[in-house]
């Protein structure tokens, strides 16, 4: 195996609580939304990694945390071997052009005051990728590479549909000629058949420019289209992670399983084999001891109740954290 | 299925169109669109945004009148909902139809708690007591499966998680028994887990209390596994229509074929997906023939001249195309 570009080691985050001057008093402890609880991964150059799960459940803050917009509690972000978030490292630009993130919503992540030009050209300078001579070059290119008219450079974020704004929002990534894209739900917001051209416009990218992304959405098809491999979250924890086709057509953590036959199938025929899941997420605020799940686990046992559950290999699968993995028919 | 043919719709809408003003131009937001829903009975209207699937629903309730104007007619129980006056509208609304909107995070309102919301729906459409009213609320809200619900009664909106506001919503649609219930989008904002109970709910509920649904998606995955009846909508007029499985398994309208396609579903992962080329049309500036002619695959002359108007295609599906797609591969091929 080829060294990874990217190394998610342990991290974990927790967003204090504010404490009211009678918490103090009374001697409450803090409460803290623990966001991100020992989370390891890593990215392979090339491949996609598909991040999935309920909201709420830590997938944005880990993208979050991997762009250095948020400091992790605990844990280290390793990129090439090193430490991201040491006091040497942070002074270098470097990391932040070599990975670029790409958000959610379109309509707010543009800066409605600039031009498409502008918001491009920003970057390229922020990160002196060209003189200024090459400047109007680049920018031709950018628009080309994303599949947008030249004449947009001259509009605003407001003149385009929400597609055409998330293009904008990737010539903006690549512009700075990154190795890794972090693409946070970056379709969730567009109708399928505009979804589809966003999905094959990135495919296309990455094959051309030897792009890694970490893919987090949480629409399960799409995952499934575009991942090599698949990482389950569930409270800020992987459940579950491995390559995309297995994971996909034998999930071994009972999460998985009720999270990928809750997805609607197309096929009006396929109603059965739905498993449900009671309740809802826990609150981040106050997480079950043992396994996570175990509260609206069909399969939990005292051990599920007591003990955490190590993301461990499970033979013929990919990883999964549970006590009961083996046990555990594909339901 | 017999029986449910002989029996007369409960809703009946027929060549409803909406038009909204924008200074000097008008907007044709909805155009000729028809269709029925019987007791029982689950619609789904899909389409992509601006279609008009929206305005639709709102028409029907006549919520569209303070911005434009509504044309056609809504038949409920004998009575043209498009004439009838505001304050009969009032009795309808909320009484016999209810309607759950899109977004649970802003269409309750922050300042009352969910107890007085319930409450609110039932004493402007019934002549329950304050007790019985206050039962109704607890019923309704174990009904959608909020836990504890005596005690919730008294909190407040921004103390429910998404998906327990969206159960709010419901449980307010469904507090005086409608007989007629329109969703518009209910589990768009909700994570898979959440929605598979919320439209289970719905379908029960509409079983139990023989209610008709009408089912404002544009996930057809949620249509495939919910929906009796499918109209989809293409610049706001209906383009394909009738029962679910004919309609996904082989689709006959180029736009419906595209738009099933452009699911990542039964596709080799990492390969292109197919995308329908092109934007919607403008609604200010639709063309003269049919609205998709312009990203239309099976295009002929005949296309860009006259519209084709929605004509009977076996197995009790209309279609409104001149070059109707044959075998195109549905969900199963």
């Amino acid at each position: 195996m080829s060294e990874p570009v990217l190394e998610v080691r342990d991290v974990s985050l927790s967003f204090k609580g504010k404490r009211t001057v009678l918490d103090v008093v009374s001697n409450r402890p803090p409460r803290n939304v623990n966001a991100l609880n020992g989370v390891s991964l890593d990215l392979q150059r090339g491949e996609t990694l598909g991040v999935v799960g309920e909201s709420g459940c830590g997938k944005s803050t880990l993208a979050r945390c991997i762009v250095r917009l948020h400091e992790p509690g605990g844990g280290q972000v390793l990129f090439h071997g090193k430490d991201v978030f040491t006091a040497q490292e942070r002074k270098d630009r470097t990391y932040n052009r070599r990975v670029q993130m790409m958000f959610q919503d379109p309509y707010s992540s543009l800066n409605p005051r600039m031009t498409t030009g502008q918001i491009l050209s920003e970057a390229l300078r922020v990160h002196e990728m060209c003189s200024e001579a090459e400047l109007p070059g680049r920018l031709a290119d950018l628009m080309e590479l994303v599949q947008l008219p030249a004449d947009a450079l001259d509009k605003y974020p407001h003149q385009f549909s929400g597609g055409q704004r998330q293009r904008i929002a990737i010539a903006r990534a690549l512009a700075v000629e990154p190795e890794v894209l972090i693409a946070d739900e970056l379709v969730s917001a567009l109708d399928v058949s505009v979804q589809a051209q966003i999905v094959n416009l990135l495919l296309d990218l990455q094959q051309r420019l030897g792009l890694t992304i970490l893919f987090v959405a949480h629409d399960l098809r799409l995952v499934r289209h575009v991942s090599n491999r698949v990482a389950v979250i569930y409270l800020g924890r992987i459940v579950e992670l491995g390559d995309s086709e297995t994971l996909f057509a034998k999930p071994s953590h009972p999460y998985s399983q009720a999270l990928l036959s809750a997805a609607p199938s197309l096929d009006p025929d396929d109603k059965g084999r739905k498993i449900h899941l009671e309740g809802e997420l826990p609150s981040p605020l106050d997480i079950p001891q043992g396994c996570p799940f175990h509260v609206r686990c069909r399969h939990k046992t005292p051990k599920c109740t007591t003990e955490l559950p190590e993301l461990r290999p499970i033979p013929g699968r990919g990883a999964a954290a549970c006590h009961h993995a083996e046990e555990i028919e594909n339901a | 299925m017999t029986l449910k043919s002989i029996q007369t719709p409960l809703l009946e809408v027929s060549d409803l169109c909406t038009t909204f003003w924008a200074g000097t131009a008008s907007i044709p937001a909805v155009r000729d669109v028809s269709f029925s829903v019987n007791k029982g009975e689950v619609l789904g209207l899909v389409g992509e945004s601006g279609s008009g699937k929206s305005v639709t629903l709102r028409s029907i309730l006549g919520l569209s009148r303070r911005y434009g104007e509504t044309t056609g007619s809504v038949m409920w129980r004998g009575q043209n909902l498009v004439e009838t006056p505001e304050a009969g509208m009032r009795r309808i609304r909320g009484g016999e139809i209810a309607m759950i909107f899109q977004e649970p995070m802003t269409s309750l309102n922050p300042l009352l708690t969910v107890g007085v919301q319930i409450d609110e729906t039932l004493k402007a459409h019934t002549d329950m007591s304050a007790s019985e009213r206050k039962k109704r609320a607890v019923e309704m809200l174990d009904v959608v499966g909020i836990p504890a619900a005596g005690s919730r009664l008294g909190e407040y909106p921004h103390q429910f998680s998404g998906g327990m506001r969206q159960r709010v919503m419901i449980a307010i649609a469904l507090a005086a028994r409608p007989k007629m219930l329109l969703a518009d989008e209910p589990t768009t904002a909700l994570d898979v887990t959440i929605q598979a109970q919320i439209l289970d709910l719905i379908l029960s509920l509409a079983q139990d209390f023989d209610m008709g649904v009408v089912l404002v998606t544009h996930d057809l995955g949620v249509v495939a596994q919910t929906c009796d009846q499918v109209a989809v909508m293409y610049a706001g007029r209906i383009v394909e229509q009738g029962p679910v499985r004919p309609v996904l398994r082989a689709p006959q309208h180029p736009y419906t074929v595209g738009l099933m396609r452009s699911v990542p579903e039964n596709v080799p992962p990492r390969t292109p997906l197919y995308s329908i080329p092109g934007t919607p049309p403008s609604l200010l500036n639709l063309p003269a023939g049919c609205a998709f002619a312009a990203r239309c695959s099976q295009k002929t002359t005949a296309c860009d001249t006259s519209r084709p108007e929605l004509v009977g295609a076996g197995t009790g599906r209309t279609v409104a195309c001149f070059n109707q797609v044959k075998n195109a591969g549905g969900a199963a091929a």
